[in-house]
């Protein structure tokens, strides 16, 4: 018995050291070099010399990096219920579609696995000043709308993109809630004599909360994480309003070779976006019985 | 016989001391990857005991991300290609690349065998030189020849009133423009317009000085620039946001653009390429006529690392690229792009090219194309130049003269 038992404490052994090693190295490797740049400063050449809080202290006075803290804020204002609505409409609109279902899911999934250079190009000349969507606009009402060239419309111009890319996915998380909640409930409710928008208020709305606060925390991760669209099109501009934490993050490690300030603005941005999804847990979870 | 002795007593020594292996790694790019493989191949034959191993830097989104994350990893090639002057001043900062004055003698024969004292001059950083200079690719514009002929003209637009009589004949809002001048709004957009504009009005004057770290470009001729742009804007001369390839679908009807665009231009639309004219960057109306017209070069060039293992060797090989004349022939067939040197008008090796219209001009222009300030916050202060410069010209934030006193002002604080 106890030479099987040492058997298994081998055998054990053996299956998650693939875990550990892989962790060990992927996480544990990075996370430490993570550490040791925050409180130093290194240029990629030779040792990091320790400068204590001095990179945390600098975050503060970043006119550059506050700038961008308040665009991320700005996208999240556009983009959460841009998702979330879109999301929504599509997974009751293909709840209630009774052909043609897997074509539609593909057709919008297409979306979310395309490359984000290629359709940021195809945006910026649909988007364009002689584009045309503008000649359209143009010829109906004779005036053109600019989608990147206005400071607060090039934000939501990017998240009208980021939303195409991403209602097929999201939709299909919430089509799954969708159809989680038992017939019974709407049948129930029919009889007795409640209206379809009270339907959807009291009962599908309610029950839909573990799929919405799903999305709502993916869509709050992917906001902080927004790079080609911006990055491709508009360059952060107009007036840095599309400057995002990612571009900030990436253009201060390898073209103003500063890793270690980089380090600081990842760790930053990971604080305010895990702070922010606590947040939105903590106010909109709802504990949901089905049975 | 001698010949054959020579060959075998080199072989003996490579086989009983090892021969030293050097890894070059070349620009993400079809054609200049086609001249080196060929380079190289002749070049390791001729020496066994000092091997080239060649490889394109490795796919990331940048050749600058590629090479800092190799030399974090201590896996830095010993040279590399593709490397632009502000790239070139940071690596220099942190001490990543070697001096190539270094060699002394050698280094000074090598730059005047390949015609280029001046242009090495451009290339100083910190009163040492850590770069050669590969090509010199001056930005020109190109003007669609047959809308400007149905228009009426014979040349080009050379002056900004010409520009602005353009666009009274040509614009239509939201349909077409006489240009775009605004190349875009990412930082290094900033050299392919304001900087571009900047040399030509000034006869090619710093917008930097490295040395006492200021921006000098609030003068007469970064007043007359700023003007420029915002009567552009202004008067609806221009817009930002005009789509793919504006120029050939006639949208504009001129553009800036380099050397490298020719190639792919000529395939994918050849009905267009042959009505380009090619003109330099357009100057205010009291630029002299008599006096050669700046512009900026997008320049590149090649460096050796410090932690390569035989910098001696190293150099030996770009000596032995770049002083014969034959293999500057080969990288023009390959690459369409102007070598970094000063005789491209008058060394008879390159007559042949001549006849090639677009080669020729951009041949000509390598004299007056200035590379840009050699300062370790290119991207800041490009950065800056968008938010404080050129956004407000196109927004219309303010007078020009007041515009400029920000922008420098606010240059001047990253700088110092």
């Amino acid at each position: 018995m106890a030479s099987l038992s040492a058997k298994e404490k081998r055998f054990g052994t053996g299956i998650i050291a693939f875990y550990l090693t892989h962790t060990a190295i992927f996480w544990g490797y990075p996370f430490v070099w993570m550490v040791m740049l925050a409180f130093s400063r290194w240029r990629f050449v030779g040792r990091p010399t320790f400068v204590g809080l001095a990179n945390f202290l600098r975050i503060l006075q970043d006119s550059n990096f506050i700038r961008i803290v308040l665009n991320t804020l700005n996208f999240l204002a556009y983009l959460i219920p841009m998702l979330l609505i879109s999301s929504l409409i599509f997974a009751i609109a293909l709840s209630r579609m009774r052909y043609f279902k897997t074509f539609v899911v593909m057709s919008f999934l297409v979306a979310n696995v395309s490359s984000g250079v290629a359709y940021s190009i195809m945006f910026s000349n649909l988007f364009a000043v002689n584009g045309p969507l503008n000649r359209i606009v143009y010829s109906l009402f004779g005036f053109t709308i600019p989608w990147f060239s206005d400071p607060r419309l090039a934000v939501f111009s990017i998240c009208l993109i980021v939303t195409w890319k991403f209602v097929g996915y999201y939709g299909m998380i919430i089509y799954a809630g969708l159809q989680a909640i038992p017939s019974s409930l709407f049948e129930a409710a029919k009889m007795d004599g409640a209206s379809n928008w009270k339907i959807f208020w009291t009962i599908t709305l309610p029950l839909l909360n573990p799929s919405l606060i799903t999305v709502t925390v993916f869509a709050t991760t992917l906001t902080f994480g927004i790079f080609t669209e911006p990055y491709m099109i508009t360059g952060g501009g107009p007036m840095m309003r599309t400057m995002t934490l990612l571009i900030y993050m990436y253009d201060t490690a390898f073209r103003r070779i500063d890793p270690s300030y980089a380090t600081v603005v990842a760790i930053a941005t990971a604080v305010m976006s895990f702070s922010l999804v606590i947040v939105i847990r903590r106010i909109f979870e709802r504990e949901v019985a089905l049975v | 016989m001698r010949r054959f002795w020579l060959f075998t007593l080199s072989l003996v020594v490579v086989v009983a001391f090892g021969a030293t292996k050097l890894v070059f790694w070349t620009a993400p790019n079809p054609l200049q990857e086609e001249f080196w493989k060929e380079i190289v191949a002749e070049w390791n034959k001729l020496r066994p005991d000092v091997q080239i191993e060649l490889s394109v830097i490795p796919a990331a989104a940048s050749s600058e991300e590629a090479i800092l994350t190799a030399i974090a990893a201590g896996k830095a090639p010993d040279i590399s290609e593709n490397i632009f002057s502000g790239f070139a001043a940071q690596l220099a900062d942190i001490g990543a690349i070697h001096p190539l004055d270094n060699f002394k003698d050698d280094f000074w024969k090598l730059v005047d065998t390949r015609k280029m004292r001046n242009i090495v001059e451009g290339w100083k950083i910190k009163g040492r030189y850590y770069v050669f200079p590969i090509y010199s690719n001056p930005m020109l514009f190109w003007w669609r020849g047959d809308l400007l002929k149905q228009l009426g003209y014979d040349r080009p637009p050379r002056a900004y009133s010409e520009i602005y009589e353009l666009s009274s004949k040509f614009t239509k809002p939201n349909e077409k423009y006489v240009m775009q001048v605004i190349a875009g709004r990412n930082w290094w957009d900033r050299w392919f317009d304001f900087i571009t504009y900047y040399y030509a009005a000034s006869g090619g004057k710093a917008y930097i000085d490295p040395e006492r770290r200021r921006a000098v470009f609030n003068n007469e001729y970064g007043l007359k620039v700023a003007e420029f742009i915002h009567k552009m804007f202004r008067e609806n001369h221009t817009a930002v946001e005009l789509g793919s390839n504006p120029f050939y679908m006639g949208s504009i009807l001129g553009k800036i653009t380099g050397p490298w665009e020719i190639n792919w231009a000529k395939e994918t639309f050849p009905d267009v390429m042959p009505h380009v004219w090619l003109a330099p960057p357009p100057v205010p109306d009291d630029y002299p006529t008599d006096l050669p017209i700046y512009t900026f070069a997008d320049t590149k060039g090649l460096v050796i690392y410090e932690n390569c293992k035989n910098k001696k060797a190293a150099f030996e090989f770009i000596s032995w690229v770049f002083s014969k004349v034959e293999h500057d022939v080969l990288w023009i067939e390959k690459t369409r792009m102007p070598p970094a040197r000063e005789d491209l008008a008058t060394n008879p090796a390159f007559t042949r090219f001549m006849d090639d219209k677009f080669f020729k001009a951009y041949a000509e222009a390598v004299a007056y194309a200035v590379p840009p300030a050699l300062i370790d916050k290119t991207i800041d202060v490009q950065l800056s130049m968008t938010t404080h410069l050129i956004e407000p010209l196109m927004y219309l934030k303010g007078q020009p003269k007041d515009i400029l006193s920000t922008a420098v002002r606010e240059i001047n604080k990253i700088l110092f």
